[in-house]
């Protein structure tokens, strides 16, 4: 009950912020259209396997969801920097609970608001440029649960990440480093589908695989709709594997817990 | 047994120093925030907790509602472990810090207390009964649609205030809570924390530099020092031990002699008489009259006794703080 309250809650706070909104789909149009053009010249010297719209489909679904990958919440890690959560210690809820649906508002929230807006936008681009339609219907369906999926698994992520930094008291020296593997291993860099087949094996079944490359790869594909079953066991492998570490990590910190300033 | 129960409570942090030159590690060095302290209060008792800056009162109250895990020592409340039972204790408990917010920054206060409303699972009926209570004796009505943000400190204080108090708490921890407000917020609210304990028996342990605040609010009150605790009983009989200076002013008609004073009494010369202070104990009140009688025609003679804040300061400068 109280998880839902504080979900709407930051529900309604993400809504406040258009401005930040409408900055952050133009800031992510702008990398949509680079990385489309990087991969447009690297095609036009040395053609790959993978057809290249599929390419451009998967950077603009990156693109679009960006928020819900690389975006904390900074009221949060406030919280903790400034001691206020001292107050959040003093009320009857499960703490992990608490936060978790608290990051998963903001996330969700954030990534429709430019998810939507930006996709429109995408494929309203020249052939070759912009986003293809996904390869079926029954692959467009089967992506859905994977995304759902995937954002539970990222937001246990952040949940981790703010456990570290109720040790560290700083946010920035691991979120640094965890923003870092997650860029690369989610494929916001570089679509995963790129990389050496070898190397996939073995991507694919990390948890920064799970958050946005599975539903992309039903999209797209490069996963078929009788896969789905397959990838969102793995998925939830990693989504029961996450929460139970982040859980850990706050019920030990709460152990050697101290309030900053006074 | 008493429904708080502290007994040899112990809390150590360690602080990290900066690295000096030519050493290779930093050092740590341990500070013993609290060292032995024990104390039980009663239902119902409204109790200052005071000490100075550092003294370890805030650390006190962390562990008291469950959010520090002590080193050592036992603590009950209501016969639950703070910390141990986390949950079912800070049910029971409402806390303001006067230096933290609990309620949302960026949206109407209203709706942080429907969050609160929520997570302590206040029945419907019981939470607008409450909420027009609070904000009726906070003077919030006209508040609960405003944003955090837009409010003055003086605002915000009774607003997180209320915030607290929303789901009945049996126990309430108000760590500084007057800080930086004015006269007229700080008086209403001292007149609405009396109101709660006297209406709901609410148990307060209040922190605080404001002597004022304890003056008037607390029957009881324990010193905090160097983690330990050194004083607890009433305010009367702590200021009577260390209230032993008296100051006097005294204004002359016309020319005033030469005047003499003893060693021991501490005088300068005003406009148009004398300012003094003195130790009854040690210098007869009557003698002293008599010299000053003899040095011109008195017009006006006015006592004032010594300030609060003074008489801390000067046990704290006794007692080593």
């Amino acid at each position: 009950m109280s998880y839902f309250t504080v979900f709407k809650m930051r529900i309604r706070m993400e809504l406040q912020y258009r401005g930040a909104m409408i900055g952050g789909i133009a800031c992510q149009m702008f990398f949509g259209l680079i990385l489309v053009a990087l991969y447009r010249a690297l095609y036009a010297g040395k053609p790959q396997s993978l057809p290249f719209e599929s390419v451009a489909t998967y950077v603009w679904l990156q693109q679009a969801f960006f928020r819900m990958m690389l975006a904390s919440d900074s009221e949060l890690v406030d919280k903790i920097k400034s001691g206020d959560i001292a107050y959040d210690m003093c009320r009857p809820v499960d703490m992990y609970g608490f936060y978790y649906a608290r990051i998963m508002a903001q996330k969700l929230m954030g990534s429709i608001m430019r998810a939507v807006p930006m996709l429109v936008l995408a494929s309203l681009l020249p052939m070759g440029w912009g986003i293809r339609l996904p390869a079926s219907l029954p692959g467009f369906l089967a992506a859905i649960p994977a995304l759902f999926l995937g954002l539970l698994c990222v937001c246990a992520l952040e949940n981790i990440t703010v456990a570290f930094t109720m040790k560290t008291l700083d946010p920035r020296g691991m979120q640094g480093l965890l923003n870092l593997l997650m860029m690369t291993f989610s494929g916001n860099l570089l679509p995963l589908t790129l990389f050496p087949e070898s190397w996939q094996k073995v991507i694919t079944f990390l948890p920064y695989a799970q958050l946005l490359d599975a539903p992309i790869r039903l999209y797209t594909g490069s996963f078929m709709p009788n896969e789905a079953l397959r990838i969102y066991a793995i998925q939830a492998f990693w989504v029961v594997i996450l929460i139970a570490l982040g859980e850990a990590m706050w019920n030990a910190n709460k152990k050697r817990m101290i309030v900053q300033g006074g | 047994m008493s429904y708080i129960e502290v007994n040899n409570l112990k809390k150590d942090f360690t602080v990290k120093k900066k690295r000096e030159k030519g050493k290779l590690l930093r050092e740590k060095e341990i500070v013993n925030a609290l060292k032995d302290v024990s104390f039980s209060v009663e239902k119902g008792e409204l109790v200052g907790y005071i000490g100075p800056n550092g003294a370890g009162k805030s650390t006190t109250v962390k562990i008291l509602s469950g959010i520090l895990t002590p080193d050592g020592g036992d603590v009950k409340v209501g016969g639950i472990v703070p910390w141990k039972e986390r949950k079912s204790h800070v049910k029971n408990i409402g806390v303001v810090f006067g230096q933290r917010s609990q309620l949302w920054w960026d949206v109407p206060i209203i709706d942080s207390y429907m969050l609160l409303r929520d997570i302590y699972r206040i029945p419907k009926g019981d939470y607008e009964s409450r909420l027009k209570e609070l904000t009726g004796a906070l003077d919030l009505e006209p508040l609960l649609r405003t944003p955090l943000r837009l409010l003055s400190l003086g605002q915000r204080m009774r607003a997180e205030l209320c915030g607290s108090l929303l789901h009945r708490p049996e126990l309430l921890f108000l760590d500084e809570p007057t800080i930086g407000l004015d006269a007229v917020s700080k008086l209403s609210l001292r007149d609405f924390l009396k109101w709660e304990n006297r209406e709901y028996g609410t148990t307060i342990m209040l922190t605080t530099h404001d002597m004022e605040d304890i003056e008037a609010l607390c029957s009881r009150v324990m010193v905090l020092g160097h983690g330990k605790k050194l004083f607890d009983g009433k305010l009367q009989d702590l200021l009577e031990r260390y209230d032993t200076v008296r100051n006097v002013n005294i204004k002359y008609d016309g020319e005033m002699a030469d005047l003499r004073l003893p060693e021991g009494i501490k005088w300068k010369q005003t406009e148009d008489g004398i300012e003094l202070s003195y130790n009854p104990s040690d210098f007869p009140t009557s003698n002293l009259l008599g010299m000053l009688q003899d040095a011109g025609n008195i017009r006006e003679l006015t006592l004032q006794p010594e300030n609060t804040d003074h008489l801390i300061a000067a046990m704290y400068k006794e007692l080593d703080l």
